[in-house]
C-alpha cells in the first residue's frame, strides 16, 4: 500500500494558543521528493514535525496512505515512525559514544526480536552505502560532520522506512559534505521509491527535489517544481 | 493467615539462611522492577554511552551515595562491634567484690582500669570469700599504682593464668620484686621500671622511689584494657607502700594465697570465681552485706547496654532516616541528571521507540548508579568500620572488631530496592518531557 501523504485542514497552535501552522490542502504522492524552504520561523519545522507525528494538530487531518496519523496516541504515532519514517536532523543526533554501527542499528535495541537481525543488517548496508564501512567500530565523536551526517541518514534508513524526513541536513557541514548528503539522500529517494521531504535553505538540495513548498507566516505557497521529471507532487496553496 | 507448619519451617531454617532469605526477600522488589521495565529490550549498551558521556558527573554521583550508605551501615556495624568489644572484655569477671558503692564505677575501675579511689576490703573478708566451698578463684585486684600509661595491678599469678591463659614470654612473678606485663606494655622482658603513686595525671612519681621492680614475663593478648597493664605481686603492692605483705612473719617471701586475715593490708577488689555456674548467683547473695558490694560485671554492662539501648534505638532510625534523605537525594539529583540526557531521549522517542524502551534506558541508567553506589558503599563501611575500629580500640584499648553482618546487608538491599522502585518517578517524568521542544534545545 503506498503512502501517499494528505494534509487537510490542518492547524497547529503553539501552547499559549497561537496559530503556528495551517494548511488547508496539501498532497504528495508516495515516492516523491518535496524541499521545504523559507524564512526562519515560517513554519517550516513544524510542518515537518506535524507530518512525521511529533505533534498533535489543534483540528485537521494527516493522513499518510490509510494511516491517519492526526487521529493517533502517542504511542500508535511512535509506532508509526518505528515502522515507516526515517529522521534526519540538522545537528547529527548520534550518540558519541556508540559506534556507527550502534548508531546506525539503534532501532534494534527497542525492536521486536523477529526484526532485529534485519535491523542491523539494513544499518551495515545503509554505512555501506554511505562509505562508512571502513571506519568499523570507531566511536562517532571521532567523525567528521559529514561522517556523522551520512550515519544519520544509515540510521534512517535502517528500518527500510517508505518515508524520509529531513530537518536542515546540510546544514552543519561544509559545501562538500553537504553536496554529497545531497547526492546520497535524492538517491536513495530515487532508487527505492522512498518519499523524501527535506527542510532546507540550500538551493543545491532543492535543485534535487521533485517540488519545493515554500512556508511563509505558517502557511504553504504553491509549490515550485525543482526538476519536473515524472512529477506527482500536487500541493496547492489556500 | 500465617499456615501452620510455617513458623516450624522457618525458625527451624538455620540462622544463616534465614538472613540470606530476607536479604533476597529485600532486593526482590528492584530485581522485580528490572525485569518487568528491561523486558525483551536492549538498553545497556546505551545506558553505557549515556553513563560515560557524562563520567565524571556521574561518577561524583556514585561517590556520594557510596559515601551516605558506607556511613550508615558503617555506624550500626560499629555500634554493635563496641558492644561486643566491651561485652569480652569484661567475659573473665565472673563476679567482683568491692566495698559497698556504685556498681558501674567499680566495673570501670576493675574491668576496664580506669582509675577511681575506693575504700578497702579487710583481711577478714577476704578470707571468708576465699574459703567459702564454691569458691574457685578469689583474687585480689590491687589497683592505684601506674608506670606510665600503664597500671599497675596487684593480684595473684592464678588471676594472671586465669586472665590470658599461659604467657606469651616469660615466666610467672615469683618475687615482689617481679613483675608480667600486658601484651601491649613497651616494656621488655629484663627491664625494670619504679611504679609511680596514682594513675594518669594524678600520679606522684617518686612516692614509690627505691622500689625497682623487673618485667619476667608477658602475658598473650586479651583484647581488654588489661593488655595495657603490668601485673605485679598483691604484695609487691603493699610493700611499696610500706604495709604488711599479708603473709605471717617467717612467710614475708611467698607470693599468693593463701593470706593471712591479720597481716591482710587491704584490697580494692576481688575477682571471684566459682566452680558452677548456679554458685555465683549463691555467692553474690551471700557477699552483698553492709560491708561489702559483689556484682556481676557482665550484668551490669547489658544494664548499661539496656540502657544506651535507646540510644541504640535512635541511632537505628537515624541511620535509616539517613538512607531515606539519601534516597531523596538520589531522586532529586537522578531528575536533574536526566535533563542532561533530554535532547538524546527526545530523539529516541522521535526515531519511534516506544515509551517503556525510554523508560528502560531511564531507569536502569538510575539503578545502575544506584547499585553501584550501595556496593561502593559496602566497602567504605567496610573501610570506615576498620579505621574507627582501630580508634576506638587504640583509644580505649578495648579490643573492637567491627565487622558488616547480615543488619547491614539487609539495610543495603531495603535502601537499593526502595531507591530503585522509586526512580521510576524520575523515569516516567522524563517521558512526560515534550518531545519536539527537548529536539530544538
Amino acid at each position: 500500500m503506498p503512502l501517499d501523504l494528505s494534509i487537510r485542514d490542518l492547524v497547529v497552535r503553539s501552547r499559549e494558543g497561537r496559530d503556528l501552522l495551517t494548511v488547508e490542502r496539501l498532497d504528495v504522492a508516495a515516492g516523491s521528493k518535496v524541499g521545504i524552504r523559507g524564512p526562519s520561523g515560517a513554519g517550516k519545522s513544524t510542518l515537518l514535525f506535524a507530518i512525521a507525528g511529533l505533534l498533535k494538530p489543534a483540528s485537521g487531518t494527516v493522513s499518510w496512505g490509510e494511516h491517519r496519523i492526526s487521529a493517533m496516541g502517542g504511542a500508535e504515532r511512535a509506532r508509526f515512525r518505528r515502522e515507516n519514517v526515517g529522521l534526519v536532523f540538522q545537528d547529527f543526533l548520534l550518540f558519541e559514544e556508540l559506534s556507527s554501527l550502534g548508531n546506525a542499528a539503534i532501532a534494534a535495541r527497542y525492536a521486536r526480536a523477529s526484526t532485529r537481525r534485519s535491523i542491523v543488517a539494513s544499518a551495515r548496508a545503509g554505512l555501506a552505502r554511505m562509505g562508512l564501512e571502513s571506519l568499523g567500530g570507531r566511536r562517532v565523536d571521532s567523525f567528521s560532520g559529514g561522517e556523522r551526517q551520512r550515519v544519520a541518514v544509515a540510521r534512517a534508513l535502517a528500518n527500510d522506512p517508505a518515508i524520509i524526513l529531513a530537518d536542515e541536513p546540510t546544514a552543519s557541514l561544509d559545501r562538500a559534505s553537504a553536496d554529497r548528503l545531497v547526492q546520497d539522500l535524492a538517491g536513495l529517494a530515487s532508487e527505492s521509491g522512498r518519499t523524501l521531504v527535506a527542510v532546507s535553505h540550500d538551493p543545491a538540495l532543492h535543485e534535487r527535489m521533485d517540488l519545493v513548498i515554500d512556508v511563509v507566516d505558517g502557511r504553504p505557497l504553491a509549490g515550485s517544481a525543482g526538476h519536473a521529471d515524472g512529477l506527482t507532487t500536487n500541493a496547492v496553496a489556500p | 493467615m500465617v499456615p501452620e507448619f510455617w513458623p516450624e519451617f522457618w525458625y527451624g531454617l538455620p540462622v544463616f539462611v534465614q538472613d540470606a532469605a530476607w536479604f533476597v526477600l529485600l532486593l526482590l522488589p528492584a530485581l522485580v522492577t528490572g525485569l518487568v521495565v528491561v523486558w525483551s529490550f536492549r538498553p545497556f549498551s546505551l545506558v553505557w554511552a549515556m553513563i560515560w558521556r557524562y563520567r565524571w558527573t556521574n561518577a561524583l554521583f556514585i561517590l556520594l551515595i557510596a559515601i551516605s550508605v558506607g556511613l550508615g551501615v558503617g555506624l550500626i556495624a560499629q555500634e554493635r562491634g563496641i558492644r561486643q568489644g566491651t561485652a569480652r572484655a569484661a567475659e573473665k569477671f565472673d563476679l567482683v567484690v568491692t566495698a559497698p558503692g556504685s556498681e558501674v564505677q567499680m566495673m570501670l575501675a576493675t574491668v576496664y582500669l580506669q582509675p577511681v579511689d575506693v575504700p578497702l576490703i579487710d583481711g577478714k573478708t577476704y578470707d571468708a570469700i576465699a574459703t567459702n566451698e564454691n569458691v574457685a578463684l578469689a583474687a585480689p585486684i590491687a589497683y592505684g599504682d601506674s608506670f606510665r600509661d600503664a597500671s599497675v595491678i596487684g593480684t595473684t599469678p592464678a588471676f594472671v593464668t586465669h586472665l590470658s591463659g599461659d604467657l606469651a614470654e616469660g615466666r610467672m612473678f615469683a618475687a615482689v620484686d617481679e613483675a608480667v606485663v600486658g601484651a601491649r606494655v613497651p616494656l621488655d622482658i629484663g627491664a625494670t621500671f619504679t611504679p609511680s603513686h596514682g594513675v594518669g595525671e594524678a600520679a606522684e612519681e617518686g612516692a614509690h622511689e627505691g622500689a625497682v621492680l623487673r618485667v619476667v614475663g608477658r602475658m598473650a593478648a586479651t583484647g581488654n584494657p588489661w593488655d595495657k597493664a603490668i601485673l605485679v605481686p598483691v604484695e609487691s603492692v603493699w610493700k611499696v607502700h610500706g604495709l604488711p605483705l599479708g603473709h605471717a612473719p617467717g612467710h614475708e617471701s611467698q607470693i599468693g594465697p593463701p593470706f593471712d586475715p591479720d597481716y591482710f593490708p587491704g584490697t580494692p577488689a576481688i575477682l571471684v570465681r566459682a566452680d558452677q555456674l548456679w554458685a555465683n548467683y549463691a555467692l553474690r547473695s551471700e557477699f552483698t552485706t553492709d560491708r561489702t558490694m559483689a556484682f556481676f560485671p557482665g550484668a551490669v554492662l547489658s544494664q548499661l547496654h539496656g540502657l544506651l539501648g535507646d540510644v541504640r534505638q535512635v541511632m537505628s532510625v537515624m541511620a535509616v532516616v539517613t538512607q531515606v534523605l539519601v534516597t531523596l537525594g538520589v531522586l532529586a539529583g537522578l531528575a536533574v541528571l536526566i535533563r542532561l540526557y533530554a535532547r538524546r531521549l527526545a530523539l529516541l522517542r522521535a526515531l519511534g521507540a516506544p515509551d517503556r524502551f525510554v523508560l528502560s534506558v531511564v531507569w536502569t541508567y538510575a539503578a545502575t548508579l544506584i547499585f553501584t553506589g550501595a556496593i561502593l558503599g559496602i566497602f567504605v563501611g567496610m573501610a570506615a568500620v576498620g579505621i574507627i575500629s582501630r580508634i576506638v580500640t587504640a583509644r580505649t584499648d578495648v579490643l573492637v572488631e567491627a565487622t558488616l553482618a547480615w543488619p547491614e546487608f539487609h539495610l543495603v538491599a531495603g535502601f537499593v530496592s526502595l531507591t530503585v522502585l522509586l526512580a521510576l518517578t524520575p523515569a516516567f517524568m522524563a517521558l512526560s518531557r515534550d518531545v519536539i521542544t527537548d529536539l530544538r534545545s
